[in-house]
């Protein structure tokens, strides 16, 4: 086994310990009782908007390559 | 409306179906350790955890079919493609109706596992050729970010918002978008859009950028599944949850490895 198969798959082997131990607490205090958390039942944005923002992006991203 | 039927929507799409007879029976759930209390019909972290575990050891193991497959046959390509593909789209339909058919999660997000298993596998395989050593690099940042990313959420460092979620939400159609095009455009022998693919400076940023956004996704996950089972939602919502996981975990794990060959291509 060569050097970066031992140390990526350590961080890899590490990784998974630390998900599968964390992903069963519940979030910490400060991040459940804040009065801006995500509504996961409603929308707050119309789909226009983030299509727009989206085609805002590709825009962006096309005029830079034609400056670089 | 009964709780089942108001959360069977209760997803990414973000439809207002939840009511407040919903919170009224939303228990808090946690035992004074922090460890969520089981309860044996509705969601759970412990469960979709457990299930995230499951669909990983599913995508692992197909893949390992397809890798060796490659490599048996001394590396050709065109001897795993087609059912790389077909894995492909498979598992790119079944993540549609898993989409619609949240209720079905149970079913389709164990299937989808072993579509893009095969498919992950193969293309694994071809990178691992070309850069030895690339695949377990890619493993191991992609489930670095994932670990990275919980801790960051589950302390409350990360805080998503509905402003983030906007963000988030436009960004990843907007990449979404620019790959349609680059397909399209190679569709029609035009090249596609170079920048996407070339290891120039602003391909590479392009690609960090890329990573930056799927690795966000995972936040959004996070708190999807965090707020779904405080919530008490249905139990197949673990198996969605796991899904939703799943999907930005396979496409984080593909931005890593097109970002490592092409930093190795340099």
């Amino acid at each position: 086994m060569d050097a970066n198969t031992l140390i990526f798959g350590t961080i890899a082997v590490l990784s998974l310990a630390v998900f599968f131990y964390l992903g069963r607490f519940r979030a910490s205090a400060k991040q459940r009782e804040r009065h801006d958390r995500i509504d996961w039942r409603a929308r707050r944005f119309s789909l226009w908007k983030v299509f727009l923002y989206a085609l805002v992006l590709v825009g962006g991203i096309v005029l830079i390559t034609q400056f670089i | 409306m009964s709780n089942h039927k108001a959360l069977e929507m209760f997803g990414r799409s973000g439809n207002p179906t939840l009511n407040t007879a919903t919170f009224a029976n939303s228990a808090s759930g946690g035992s004074p350790s922090g460890i969520q209390a089981v309860h044996s019909d509705t969601m759970t972290l412990e469960g979709t955890v457990n299930k995230t575990g499951i669909l990983l050891a599913l995508v692992v193991l197909s893949a390992s079919f397809t890798w060796r497959m490659f490599f048996e046959s001394g590396g050709q390509a065109g001897a795993v493609m087609p059912i790389a593909m077909g894995g492909a789209v498979v598992g790119f339909v079944l993540a549609l109706v898993t989409l619609f058919k949240k209720q079905w999660s149970g079913i389709t997000a164990p299937l989808y596992a072993i579509a893009e298993g095969l498919f992950l596998g193969a293309i694994s395989a071809i990178f691992e050729m070309q850069y030895q050593g690339i695949v377990i690099q890619a493993v191991a940042l992609t489930l670095g970010t994932l670990a990275s990313l919980l801790f960051l959420y589950k302390t409350g460092i990360i805080k998503p918002t509905e402003n983030f979620r906007l963000m988030i939400v436009s960004a990843t159609m907007g990449i979404a978008l620019l790959y349609l095009v680059n397909i399209l455009m190679n569709m029609f022998g035009s090249g596609g859009i170079g920048f996407i693919h070339s290891n120039g400076l602003f391909g590479i940023g392009f690609s960090l950028f890329v990573v930056a956004i799927a690795a966000l996704n995972l936040v959004l996950d996070f708190d999807f599944i965090e707020q779904g089972a405080e919530m008490n939602a249905p139990k197949y919502m673990e198996w969605f949850g796991a899904f939703s996981l799943m999907v930005t975990l396979i496409w984080l794990y593909l931005e890593i490895l097109r970002l490592l060959a092409k930093l190795r291509s340099r």
